[in-house]
């Protein structure tokens, strides 16, 4: 409660006093003209009421701009005037009853204790006067001339007190409300939060300045128009009106909701806010306000607090513990060396024990599912040996449930998490949680035997570490999840071994990205199929990682199951593409290029989806792109037409298959990197491993950022030799009489005698896969020269020769010989030979 | 009707089994067309002719399949016929076992049906 005179300003106060003034000096005037004593000095009164009313004047012109002691000082002055006017008035009148006067001003106008300082100057001047003028009983005219205006001003002062409090308390009320609206509105228009309501049909009634600056439409435009329209994006609109609906309907008499939403500016641009929006119901009325936040600028600004404040910590942290940081800095560097968790967390073990100056530290590990495991344990425990156990149980879980450090004294046994702690003797634990982004990734706990080890500084210094432990961690933990992954995604989408294809040499490398991340959709693939051709496989998914690989593996089998039912290759593709379209659904997009080579009749034939053509080299003429049978990549279409291409592939020649990341080189054309292919190619190994090494070597810079496959392909060089080993397999016969039978014609044998030499050759395979018998499947070898004309045919197979039994057998041998010059067999321990010779006459057969 | 590399298709002529063998009779193939042609020969016919005409390429494990043939027909009592182009390699293989004494070998298929119809 606030006292009276505080209620009034200065300017009222101020021109009451230039009144009293005034009025003083006019009464003063006005007793001069009824009769009076003689030693009354007139003049002398005259002129003090001239004072008075120049006080007065300059009082009350300056009422504006009055200060409160400038008030006092009128006051005082107004105490001397009468004084003077006492004196002059002589000691018979009645003048000291004016004292009244100014003592009561004081008391209405001031505070108490202020209004009796005025008294008691009064009281001063007056005794002055008395002492001056000797009158009779000085003491008794003292007492009454002050004691009067004491007593009334109290008592009025009082009375006038308990009125005008009411008085000033209502009218208080009233000026504070009008102030909180104007307030409201100013806080309102100021506020760096966009203020709207809205009624029950999500109508605009509110707009403040902020919410103009922050979606671009004007108070004027925006209210009475529905919110949904003008700043909420088109494809929430549907979800603004339920939250409206169930705000307005919300039985609750007050509702608060906040909500992260998302809002459109009127230049179309969005933004992300959080917005907390009230219901109030008033009457039938229902009013819904909404502050609305702009969270970007918030999130950026809170980020550089935090960063702000981080730094201030690490920095006030550091210098505290200076000397400690370099010991756990160097720990930690080590850890940092090395990206082995184990080791790490071992090494980090020992650092910090020895650093702290405990007797034995343990790191234990959190798992994805909130459970505890030892990392590593100064105190011998084996970490294996220790079931994994969940948060909260024992001291190592209260700290990782609680995510703060933890210091208990003589610990109870059961809380030791860490068995090996029990032989010693432990007098206290101290526990900090290894943080990293927020998330508990571990617990390091050190012990002490003696009580008072561990300091303030100890807990500051173990959390520094922890911060540091944390981090080295986190790194190798993603370190080794990225490299588990990438070493699981390179497995599943390259065959582990290539597949052996008579008649072709085969072999393929790869390069992965050199980031772990760039792993992904590249894949090869070498399919034997019945009959002796090889499907061989490049293609490329786009996208990278986890998705890519699972797709990579799903289009491998796929095509592997096509390529062995028989299916032509343009049959193939075709099916693939179904799988990719339909099941995928997503635009997922893949090229692929698809080859068959039939070794036998020299040909291969393809089908090439969108992905860069196969190079041809070797043989009879330059090198040259094979450039037919392409059409879109997979999963573009539903139903897109293959047609396959075939080519000629002579003997000895080879086909390149590649990705991308063979021919493309940041910053330049595709067609750059494919004429630089053609221009490597001239002098290249023949053999297929080494020309993938040569093109890997020479074409992809270390470090590049692509994966990069390679297949190479080389059909069996035919010339006045050959050598092609086959497995142990009726089915490989046929295969082996084609190879023989271009071979043979390669050599300008005439069809009798080819089919005459394939015949006895076939024996001799025959025989060589009947004497692996049912053991191992040992591969036999077939080998072909020719020196002029004469020609020498050898099948070494790897099992026991059995003599001829009449029969089959018999017969094969007498075929044999019928039908070629010499027939040697070679039986020894590990094998047999035979040597079949014939000199071929020449075409003189139908061709 | 295809056995891996072996087509095998058979029809009647003049109430005879004619068996014809397509593509390259090995051992991958030759003891199941053996058996698939014995089960396509009901006691009831007089006998078997194996058309080797479009056949490229027979080994000593087809030719043991042709003696078998011979030897299940003959403890029928029915004959059997083989037709191989004359000059070519099948006949040339057939020559060299001397198959004549199992089975006569022919060079048309109209000449084999008709001495065994006969």
């Amino acid at each position: 409660m606030r006292a009276l005179p505080e209620l009034f300003d200065l300017r009222v106060k101020a021109r009451s006093l230039a009144y009293l003034f005034t009025a003083g000096a006019g009464l003063g005037l006005v007793t001069l003209a009824f009769p009076h004593d003689e030693d009354v000095k007139d003049l002398q009164l005259v002129l003090l009421a001239g004072v008075a009313v120049a006080i007065a004047g300059v009082v009350y012109i300056q009422a504006e701009r009055i200060r409160g002691w400038q008030l006092h000082l009128a006051l005082g002055l107004g105490t001397l005037i009468l004084t003077f006017a006492n004196y002059y008035v002589g000691q018979s009148s009645l003048y000291p009853l004016l004292y009244t006067w100014t003592a009561l001003y004081a008391f209405y106008f001031f505070p108490l204790g202020t209004a009796l300082a005025h008294v008691a100057f009064i009281g001063l001047c007056y005794a002055v006067l008395l002492v001056s003028q000797e009158p009779a009983s000085p003491v008794v005219r003292l007492l009454l001339a002050v004691g009067t205006p004491v007593v009334a001003g109290l008592l009025i002062s009082r009375l006038l007190e308990r009125i005008g409090v009411e008085a000033g308390h209502a009218d208080e009320r009233e000026r504070a409300l009008r102030q909180s609206e104007a307030r409201t509105r100013l806080v309102l228009d100021s506020a760096p939060d966009a203020f709207i309501t809205l009624d029950r049909d999500g109508i605009i009634t509110t707009w403040n300045v902020a919410a103009e600056q922050m979606f671009g439409w004007s108070a004027i435009e925006a209210i009475g128009k529905p919110m949904r329209g003008l700043i909420i994006p088109p494809e929430f609109r549907a979800r603004h009106d339920e939250r409206r609906e169930a705000i307005v309907a919300d039985p609750a008499p007050v509702v608060t909701q906040l909500y992260d939403v998302v809002f459109e500016r009127r230049d179309g641009s969005r933004f992300d806010s959080e917005a907390t929006v009230s219901r109030i119901v008033v009457g039938d009325d229902v009013i819904i306000s909404g502050f609305v936040r702009d969270m970007t600028e918030r999130h950026r600004r809170q980020e550089e607090r935090e960063e702000l404040l981080r730094a201030q910590a690490a920095r006030t942290e550091a210098e505290r513990v200076a000397d400690m940081v370099s010991g756990i800095q160097a720990l930690v560097d080590a850890a940092h060396r090395s990206l082995n968790l184990g080791k790490i967390v071992s090494d980090l073990v020992a650092g910090v024990q020895g650093v702290l100056g405990a007797d034995a530290a343990t790191i234990f590990l959190a798992d994805e599912d909130e459970s505890l495991r030892i990392g590593a344990s100064s105190s011998g425990t084996v970490p294996a040996s220790v079931p994994p156990f969940p948060f909260g149980e024992g001291f190592a879980g209260r700290v990782a449930r609680s995510r703060e450090p933890v210091f208990v004294q003589n610990p109870d046994p059961d809380m030791l998490s860490d068995p090996g702690l029990l032989e010693l003797e432990i007098d206290s634990l101290l526990g900090v949680p290894l943080l990293a982004q927020d998330a508990v990734i571990g617990v390091l706990v050190v012990y002490a035997s003696r009580p008072d080890r561990f300091t303030a500084d100890a807990l500051g210094m173990l959390r520094l570490a922890a911060d540091r432990v944390a981090l080295a961690i986190s790194h190798a933990r993603v370190y080794e999840r990225e490299h588990h992954m990438a070493e699981t995604l390179q497995r599943s989408l390259l065959p582990e071994k290539l597949p052996k294809v008579p008649g072709l040499d085969i072999a393929a490398d790869y390069q992965p990205a050199a980031t772990e991340e760039g792993v992904g959709g590249d894949w090869f693939d070498v399919i034997p199929i019945p009959g002796g051709s090889a499907g061989l496989v490049m293609g490329d998914v786009a996208g990278k990682g986890l998705a890519a690989a699972s797709m990579v593996g799903r289009l491998r089998s796929a095509l592997r199951a096509y390529a062995l039912e028989g299916h032509d290759p343009a049959m193939v593709v075709q099916q693939l593409n179904r799988l990719v379209w339909t099941d995928v659904g997503e635009s997922q997009m893949v090229t692929l290029l698809y080859v068959v080579v039939d070794p036998t009749e020299g040909v291969a034939r393809w089908v090439n989806a969108g992905h860069p053509p196969p190079l041809l080299l070797g043989g009879n003429g330059s090198p040259r792109f094979l450039e037919g049978g392409t059409s879109v990549p997979l999963g573009v279409l539903p139903f897109p037409s293959y047609e396959e291409s075939s080519a000629a592939m002579e003997p000895g020649s080879s086909l390149v298959l590649y990705t991308d990341g063979l021919v493309e080189v940041p910053g330049a054309h595709i067609d750059d990197g494919m004429s630089r292919l053609m221009k490597q190619v001239d002098g290249a190994p023949e053999n297929p491993k080494a020309l993938c090494q040569y093109l890997l070597g020479s074409m992809v810079p270390d470090g590049a950022p692509d994966d990069v496959a390679l297949l190479t392909l080389r059909s069996v060089p035919m010339s006045d030799q050959f050598r092609v080993t086959f497995p142990n397999d009726p089915e490989s016969l046929a295969l082996m009489r084609g190879l023989l039978r271009r071979w043979l014609r390669h050599l300008g044998g005439a069809d009798q005698e080819i089919a005459e030499i394939t015949t006895a050759c076939g024996e001799a395979a025959t025989n060589a896969i009947e004497h692996a018998g049912s053991g191992r499947a040992a591969p036999y070898e077939v080998s072909g020269r020719c020196r002029e004309r004469d020609v020498e045919i050898t099948v070494r197979d790897f099992g026991a020769w059995r003599p001829p039994r009449g029969g089959d057998q018999g017969r094969g041998l007498a075929l044999m010989r019928a039908l070629m010059v010499t027939v040697e067999v070679t039986p020894t321990r590990e094998g047999t030979t035979v040597r079949l010779r014939r000199t071929l006459e020449g075409k003189g057969g139908p061709e | 009707m295809k056995e891996g590399l072996v087509g095998i298709e058979i029809e009647e002529r003049e109430n005879v089994v004619v068996a014809r063998v397509t593509g390259e009779l090995d051992i991958a193939g030759a003891s199941r067309t053996g058996d698939r042609i014995a089960e396509a020969v009901p006691t009831s016919v007089p006998g078997l002719v194996v058309d080797f005409s479009d056949l490229e390429f027979l080994d000593s494990s087809g030719i043991a399949m042709l003696f078998g043939l011979a030897r299940t027909l003959g403890g029928r009592r029915q004959q059997l016929g083989v037709v191989a182009p004359p000059g070519g390699p099948i006949a040339r293989v057939l020559e060299i076992v001397e198959f004549e004494r199992a089975a006569p070998v022919h060079g048309e298929l109209e000449t084999a049906v008709a001495e065994i119809a006969r």
